[in-house]
């Protein structure tokens, strides 16, 4: 077969899918040290390696699987520990309506059974930072290149986190340190790249309730309410003018 | 491989999918460019990421023997890097770097 006869569109798919790829490295390298740290942990907490890695190829959301390593160590029965991680995950709802806004109504989504899949926090604030800086724009292959970037690096960093032991940062506590942060420093650096003046208020009323919710009720009422009341107040604050 | 783990992580790993691909086959009504419901959803980005940032250096907050000024070099770091390269990698990789040695030479 001759690269000419290569069905129409596959070319502007594959370098969709690749610039997915490149627009996934920062994730890629956020996500493998924080994956390495949750092997550890793993292996600490006594899953075998396989286990672990079967926790981050079977549900790829991070806190989850931290907070999933909690419940099955302290002896919390399956329900209770099913009923928690799944509530903690209810945010994510939120995330392909917001993307497929922002792509407009003739966004495809044929193959987003797939794509979908990897559309965790990171990944959904990276997409929406390439879109809003104007150098890329929605398709599906771009997605597939960005989720899967970021979900071999997070089975990556737990298979080596897992297979290199719980001890092994022992000896390295500003690594450990600095790897405790990662997530934090992700977060803020994708805020800083989706911002715009018009969702400051939006961001600070978020932060405002997240606070509330966390201290007076508990973390993933905190994370739901905080993402819901910020959403509806860029829905107010358009309102007022 | 312990059954009851495999289980969890099928039904937790099932219902999370469910949760990121369902609401694709539900296009919602935007009302327009400057509908509510576009509003909303313009919003949601910041929000979500600005509540996860904030959910993440809570507990660090919350903490007694937490070091703060570490969390200070950290957060300053990656504001910093952020403003000069305009580059979420930099300003990560920067702001962990900066955290680490904060909390080593602390201590």
């Amino acid at each position: 077969m001759t690269l000419s006869s290569a069905p129409p569109g596959a070319r502007p798919r594959a370098g969709a899918f690749r610039s997915g790829l490149l627009a996934a490295l920062p994730i890629a390298l956020g996500y493998f040290p924080i994956a390495f740290s949750f092997g550890v942990a793993a292996t600490r907490a006594g899953l075998s390696g396989a286990e672990a890695v079967m926790l981050s190829v079977l549900i790829f959301a991070g806190a989850a699987q931290f907070l999933a390593l909690a419940l099955v160590t302290s002896g919390a029965p399956l329900v209770v520990s099913a009923v928690t991680l799944v509530a903690m995950n209810l945010r994510h709802v939120m995330y392909a309506p917001a993307l497929l806004e922002q792509a407009g109504g003739a966004a495809r989504t044929r193959h987003a059974w797939a794509w979908a899949w990897g559309l965790t926090d990171e990944v959904f604030g990276a997409a929406l930072g390439a879109f809003a800086r104007g150098g890329r724009s929605f398709s599906e292959a771009f997605m597939g290149g960005l989720g899967l970037g970021a979900y071999g690096a997070w089975i990556g960093g737990t298979a080596a986190g897992a297979f290199a032991g719980g001890g092994v940062l022992e000896d390295w506590p500003a690594v450990e340190a600095g790897l405790g942060f990662m997530l934090p420093a992700l977060f803020l650096a994708l805020l800083l790249s989706i911002l715009r003046r018009a969702q400051v208020a939006a961001a600070a009323v978020a932060i405002a309730v997240t606070v509330a919710g966390m201290l007076a009720l508990s973390p993933s009422a905190g994370i739901l309410g905080g993402i819901l009341a910020g959403a509806l107040a860029g829905v107010f604050r358009r309102r007022q003018r | 491989m312990r059954a009851d783990l495999v289980i969890l992580a099928l039904v937790v790993g099932a219902f999370t999918w469910a949760f990121r691909y369902g609401p694709t086959r539900l296009r919602l009504p935007g009302g327009g460019a400057d509908g509510a419901m576009s509003r909303f959803l313009a919003a949601t980005g910041p929000a979500a990421i600005a509540t996860l940032f904030t959910a993440s250096v809570l507990p660090m907050l919350a903490d007694p023997a937490g070091d703060r000024i570490a969390l200070a070099f950290g957060i300053l770091a990656v504001l910093a890097v952020w403003a000069w390269r305009r580059s979420v990698l930099l300003a990560t990789l920067a702001g962990a770097a900066c955290y680490g040695l904060a909390v080593y030479f602390a201590a």
